[in-house]
């Protein structure tokens, strides 16, 4: 039991609406709107969390209240119009069936939005202004505007309360247009909008006194806002606190959902959602510091992923609700597992921003260590017993192994588990060895501690073959043996040691490093770090257009920036060519991709990342035997029925002795690609053995 | 010879035992007055003594075949004599047949009793005079029914005769002598205990287990000296015959805490009689606290210069399996409460950590020091509605504390999901459900009791309902058995009989959980002291579990260790009692245990290690209401499978 537990089950009225307790989920934009609607995708993910013990599940980050902030860039949800109020409708009856509370964030994105969607319509600000994050050239508002979005405001607040919803917020916090008012940075009005903090307050003002008198008292509204936009000419702490000051002091707000920074470019938008290289809870302080300023509760989120900080956060009075949406993502049924006493058995986010990276390259919200969120429709969080027990063995630890054997274990089939090295993790291991990416190794610990307490025979230290496997009469065997790195075509490539090397420390390169990164992934920068860090002097070289192009928005610029501050050489638009020795150091020869010049270094080592070959020598040894020639029919899979062959419930165990195994490969060992990718494959194959 | 002596040896004993009974009988005088229904005891002296008693005696096969000849041979032969006196039947033969096969049967039981006894002592037995009686027993039993023989034979050997004669002489009056301080004396006192039991209700196939009030306004609170006891409690305690089946019932002796209720009884009967402590033969205290033993009629008990100390009080868990298993009728429970009443509110003697309970029921009527108000907190996202007062509704649900710890509100939650699923029409009465008094009461504190119960009472009084329902065992008890005493009386009903109603019902559809073995621990609360052992079974074989007994079940279950104050005066032992229970759970191989009550539940979770899961009976309903509602989906998987 976490200490200050009974702190975060109490529950909090705010005007007539009791959330059952302290625990919540602010509002984000997964990308699973469909048609501007909430539909069943994003009820279920959703309703998810309402099962899972959350009090209060704010959803529709950035809905949008006006034609001219478009809902279609991350299939956001517009309430602009009365069609969406069924969905708002069918939405909050399924989330209050389980007792939770439903709200929504409205907005107005102003420029931080695109142009070129659905209406192709300009974006609008306070002032003509771009923001590098978004990068579009905004129009300045006219009065006739502004009064036209604050009834835009007014009206959608009355659609969400004619929807059931038990409240909204509005945001003026990552530069929407509500706080692109407010900033001296996007506003350089002279009108009674713009100059004295007074002024820039009161489009703000304009827009809850609306939706005031649109809903009546009882309707819970709130706003986010930043505690504080760390940006030289931005909103300082003071500024924020005398916003957050006036506006609750007036009574335009119910509750304040306080957050820390801005969003306006690459770097201050990692910072506003925190990855791993962060601390938890960075900054507690800002809302902290408000809630000594007003009389309404206040709300926070960022980075807190564990309940007991959570817990710390309420108890000493620094929040009212403590949001945990990232943590949410990653184990929805949080509140639920610590009032059953199994605080253990929570899946932790880890901090990989894997969700948040996606939508912002036009994904949907995944996240990297659990499957089923997001797919709630098709991927159960809850494995269902199957209806006999099988004999199962899975070959390789890693992450997918890991949770294939979780599956099959919560199946009720007697799984065995066999791990050629010492530690069960696989690729995880070797990733979290680098820098600030140790968290990672949260993933392989969740999944280790599942797999030993549902009873896994697990087998470190021991390669499996063919004799070894027939031995235990499977009738699933599961081949997750991963990938190993490979050294490029380069012509002398056998001079260069590849990542894994360097971080599984077989390797220990000195003096001048050239490391050339194919892939463009997290696996070459942060292994530049490590090297740069332990003194060497580092030149990471790219085919690609930037360093780390694969890497998402929340971690490409901590990357980036860890890479700067240690004075690592960045070289993009490269390739390598060749590699042969001087003496005893080496010339890498590169090409510039663009112009085809070419040119050469002296250095100490070459450090190559080409990704990873798969490991399938056994599979090929099994595959003759198997029942299904080791072939996952792909159509059952998608549809989320059982595979062929696979006799659920009519053949009693064992039956693999007479009839054979069936054989399936998952992960890296199928084609190199990332932890979700293998953790997805085997839970979406292994769910229905 | 035999025929003139041998009656007027009887009368002999008689007189005998009269003279050193009657030294007993002074001594209980001394006690406090108690209201006795003399006649009506008498009357029912029979029947308490064959069928009440008898049923006790007779779940140890081997004390009834022993105790049955032997005593019934010892009174059928000393009434027959008596009666031979009177009508003069003494002449008779076949009389003296009679007699002989009294005494037959009475050397039977003595050598069957013998057996008990050599070569090894059963453990719960006590040694010293208890060692020696049966061979008295067997002594006067041979000789007089040599005596007898003769006699029925006639005179042949009248120099034998004498000799036996004058061993049956030896033998009775010897047995006699031990009627006051000896073992006989449990045949007397246990005698006058069945006519002047303080709880008569108990007999005839009646249930008597709520504590009385104690009435406050008098001098002295509680028990201090043997002399406060009322007397009828005194002849309880000299009725007493170390038979140890107490002892071997007692969680907290079989945890190795300083306690045998035995031993206590023991204790109480020695301290009346005053002068030197008499030297005890049975097992002694577990990890025994020394005490200085000073006795008498008007020295404290409850001391460390008294008999027993502190620790033993304050390790029982008040789970009545002694008073279950007492041949005697003795209560046990009622006199360590007694004795804990003086401590607690005269001495304010009470365990370090039962301190801060006892004092925020005094500021919060509440033992954690919550508000009351958010005893209700747990259920903010389910539908539970709060009554207020003037309001109605068809089941107020009774939370108690479980709706304060993490653990409880699972249960809670569970069964108020049951019950909006079944339409059962619910409420609760919020912040006027104060404690319902039974750990105060336990811990001795009366007055915090009565406060509450009378709160509560009015509480209840205020709004309408035809009955309680609650899933804490230990608030029903009270609720059910102590408030009338207060004048609240209802119909309260436990969770486990209100489901398995509803199970039988059929109401709503339940899904087999076939395939999952349980055990069913009963809590004390609800097994012993109301007697409800059936309806829980019946609802976990409704829900298709294959159950498990322990080898300790229904009313001799053994107690989780959770009442009584037990887990807060914490009196340490060698192990702790959940573990012991736990470990018999896991004995039968059953993977969970399934419990009816928030103190089992949280004593029997609190056990590390490898061992069964606990779940309350809610949470395996609700799991079957659950199964019963995805059973579709399962059905339509199972047809998809493509042949092989
Ligand atoms: C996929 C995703 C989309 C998000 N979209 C929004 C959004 O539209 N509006 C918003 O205010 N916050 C948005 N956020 C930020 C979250 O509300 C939250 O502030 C952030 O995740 C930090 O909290 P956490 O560490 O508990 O996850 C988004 C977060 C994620 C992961
Ligand atoms: S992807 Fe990462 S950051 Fe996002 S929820 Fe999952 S573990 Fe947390
Ligand atoms: S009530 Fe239970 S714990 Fe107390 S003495 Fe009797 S058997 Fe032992
Ligand atoms: S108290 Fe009762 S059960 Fe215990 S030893 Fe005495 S007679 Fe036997």
């Amino acid at each position: 039991m976490i200490a200050n537990a009974d702190a975060l089950l109490k529950p909090l009225t705010i005007k007539g609406l009791t959330i059952r307790n302290r625990v919540m989920s602010t509002s984000h934009a997964p990308s699973y709107g469909k048609d501007g609607k909430p539909q069943e995708r994003y009820q279920l993910y959703h309703e998810e969390k309402a099962k899972g013990g959350i009090g209060l599940t704010m959803f529709g980050g950035s809905s949008s209240v006006s034609v001219d902030s478009p809902a279609a860039p991350w299939n956001q949800i517009s309430v602009a119009d009365d069609s969406v109020v069924p969905f708002f409708r069918e939405f909050s009856g399924r989330i209050h069936r389980h007792g939770a509370k439903l709200m929504i964030q409205l907005t107005h994105m102003g420029r931080r939005t695109k142009w070129d969607t659905e209406h192709w319509l300009p974006v609008k600000s306070p002032s003509v202004t771009r923001e590098p994050a978004s990068r579009a050239m905004a129009k300045a508002l006219e009065q006739e505007e502004i009064d036209r979005i604050v009834a835009d405001f007014a009206a959608a607040a009355k659609r969400c309360q004619e929807g059931g919803l038990d409240g909204c917020e509005i945001s003026a916090a990552h530069g929407h247009l509500v706080d692109q008012f407010w900033s001296p940075h996007s506003n350089k009005r002279s009108d009674k909008y713009g100059g004295s903090l007074d002024n820039r307050m009161r489009f703000g003002i304009e827009v809850l006194t609306a939706m005031r008198a649109a809903v009546g008292d009882d309707f819970v509204i709130g706003i986010r806002m930043s505690g504080d936009e760390m940006l030289k000419g931005g909103l300082s702490h003071e500024d924020c606190v005398a916003i957050a000051a006036d506006y609750a002091g007036r009574g335009l707000v119910d509750f304040l959902n306080i957050m820390g920074g801005q969003a306006r470019d690459h770097i201050a938008h990692a910072v506003s959602l925190p990855n791993m290289s962060f601390p938890v809870a960075p900054f507690l302080a800002l809302p902290s510091a408000i809630k000594r300023e007003v009389d309404v509760p206040i709300f926070h989120a960022q980075r807190v992923t564990d309940l007991a900080t959570g817990a710390r956060a309420v108890a000493e009075g620094h929040v009212d609700m403590i949001a945990m949406t990232r943590a949410h993502i990653a184990d929805p049924h949080l509140v639920k597992k610590l009032s059953e006493g199994r605080a253990d058995d929570i899946r932790q986010c880890v901090g990989a921003g894997y969700c948040i990276d996606r939508i912002y390259v036009g994904g949907d919200a995944l996240c990297i260590q659990n499957a089923a969120t997001g797919r709630e429709a098709t991927m159960p969080h809850v494995i269902k017993k199957a209806a006999a027990t099988k004999t199962a063995v899975v070959i390789g630890g890693g992450v997918g192994g890991l949770e294939a054997a979780r599956v099959l274990a919560e199946r009720g089939h007697q799984v065995t588990l066999f791990e050629k090295s010492d530690r069960l993790g696989g690729q995880v291991n070797l990733a979290s060895k680098a820098t600030w990416r140790e968290a990672l190794s949260g993933i392989p610990r969740w999944l280790t501690g599942q797999v030993q307490k549902l009873g896994v025979d697990i087998r470190l230290n021991t390669e499996a073959n063919e004799a070894e496997i027939a031995a235990l009469a499977p009738d699933i065997v599961i081949v997750a043996t991963g990938g190993l790195p490979q050294k490029g075509e380069a012509s002398g490539f056998d001079h260069a040691v590849t990542t894994w090397d360097v971080l599984e420390g077989r390797s220990e390169p000195s003096g001048s490093v050239l490391l050339y990164d194919e892939i463009g992934g997290h696996n070459a920068a942060s292994t530049a770090e490590h090297l740069a860090k332990k003194g060497c002097l580092v030149e990471i070289v790219t085919h690609d257009r930037m360093i780390g192009e694969e890497i998402g928005p929340t971690n490409q610029p901590v990357h980036l920036r860890e890479l700067y501050k240690l004075g690592v050489l960045m070289t993009p638009n490269a390739e390598l060519i060749e590699i042969y020795p001087e003496g005893n150091r080496l010339i890498a020869a590169l090409r510039n991709t663009m112009t085809d010049a070419e040119e050469e270094r002296v250095v100490d080592s070459v450090v190559v990342d080409y990704g990873t070959q798969p490991v399938d020598g056994l599979h090929f040894k099994l595959k003759d035997k198997a029942k299904n020639k080791g072939l996952t029919d792909l159509k059952a899979l998608i549809d989320g029925r059982p595979q062929p062959f696979e006799t659920n419930g009519a053949a009693p165990r064992g039956e693999g002795r007479a009839g054979g195994y069936t054989l399936y490969r998952i992960g890296d060992a199928v084609a190199g690609r990332n932890i979700h990718a293998a953790i997805y494959d085997a839970l979406r194959l292994c769910k229905d053995l | 010879m035999t025929a003139t002596f041998l009656p007027w040896i009887v009368v002999l004993m008689i007189a005998v035992a009269g003279v050193q009974i009657g030294r007993r009988l002074r001594l209980w005088r001394r006690g406090q007055p108690a209201p006795v229904d003399w006649l009506g005891g008498l009357r029912a002296l029979p029947k308490r003594y064959l069928v009440d008693v008898h049923h006790v005696v007779e779940r140890d096969r081997a004390a009834a075949k022993m105790h049955v000849p032997l005593a019934g041979g010892l009174v059928a032969a000393c009434g027959f004599l008596l009666i031979g006196l009177v009508t003069g039947l003494t002449a008779w033969r076949f009389f003296w047949a009679l007699v002989t096969l009294a005494f037959l049967a009475m050397t039977a039981g003595a050598l069957l009793e013998i057996r008990r006894r050599y070569p090894r002592r059963l453990a719960r037995l006590s040694g010293g005079s208890w060692q020696t009686f049966p061979f008295a027993l067997i002594a006067f039993a041979i000789a007089s029914g040599l005596s007898a023989l003769f006699a029925t034979f006639g005179n042949a050997l009248p120099a034998l005769e004498l000799l036996t004669l004058i061993l049956a002489a030896v033998g009775g009056v010897a047995l006699a002598a031990t009627a006051a301080e000896g073992p006989m004396r449990h045949a007397l006192a246990g005698a006058t205990h069945l006519v002047v039991h303080p709880r008569p209700q108990r007999f005839g196939g009646g249930r008597s287990t709520e504590l009385k009030p104690l009435d406050l306004d008098a001098e002295k609170l509680g028990t201090e000296t043997p002399a406060d006891f009322a007397w009828n409690r005194l002849v309880a305690f000299d009725a007493c015959v170390q038979c140890g089946r107490c002892e071997a019932a007692c969680p907290a002796f079989a945890a190795g805490q300083p306690l045998s209720p035995k031993h206590l009884i023991a204790d109480l009967a020695a301290a009346s009689a005053g002068g030197e402590r008499p030297p005890y033969h049975g097992n002694p205290y577990p990890n025994a606290r020394p005490v200085g033993g000073r006795i008498g009629l008007h020295a404290p008990i409850v001391s460390a210069e008294g008999v027993i100390h502190p620790d033993t009080l304050w390790s029982c868990t008040t789970c009545r399996a002694c008073v279950e298993e007492c041949p005697m009728m003795i209560e046990h429970v009622d006199t360590i409460i007694d004795l804990r009443r003086f401590q607690t509110q005269e001495r304010g003697a009470i365990p370090l950590k039962a301190e801060e309970p006892l004092a925020n029921f005094r500021g919060c009527d509440e033992p954690n020091g919550r508000v009351l108000a958010e005893r209700t907190d747990f259920a903010a996202g389910l539908k539970l509605p709060v009554i207020a007062a003037g309001g109605q509704t068809d089941v107020l649900l009774w939370l108690g504390q479980a709706a304060f710890d993490l653990r409880g509100q699972r249960t809670l939650t569970a069964l108020i999901r049951i019950l909006t699923a079944a339409k059962v029409d619910i409420a609760v009465l919020g912040a006027d459900e104060r404690d319902c008094g039974d750990l105060a009461r336990r811990l001795g504190d009366e007055a915090t009791f009565q406060r509450l119960a009378s709160a509560n009472v009015a509480a209840l009084a205020s709004v309408r309902f035809r009955r309680i329902l609650t899933a804490d065992p230990h608030a029903l008890h009270v609720l059910r058995n102590e408030y009338p005493a207060f004048g609240g009386t209802y119909e309260v009903v436990h969770h486990t009989a209100f489901l398995a109603e509803l199970a039988a019902a059929g109401r709503i559809p339940l899904s087999p959980l076939a395939g999952r073995s349980i055990t069913y621990h009963d809590p004390c609360y609800l097994g012993r002291y109301n007697g409800e052992v059936e309806a829980p079974r019946r609802l976990l074989d409704a829900l298709g579990l294959e159950r498990h007994e322990m080898a300790r079940s229904g009313k001799r279950a053994m107690c989780c260790g959770g009442g009584g104050g037990a887990p807060v005066a914490d009196i340490p032992g060698d192990t702790r009692i959940p573990d012991l229970r736990m470990a018999q759970a896991a004995e039968t191989g059953a993977k969970t245990v399934a419990v009816a009550c928030p103190q089992c539940a949280a004593m029997l979770e609190g056990v590390t290690g490898e061992r069964p899961v606990v779940k309350d009976v809610a949470e395996l309903f609700l799991e079957a209401i659950e199964a019963a509602a995805m059973r579709p989906a399962e059905a339509v998987r199972a047809l998809e499978v493509e042949p092989a």
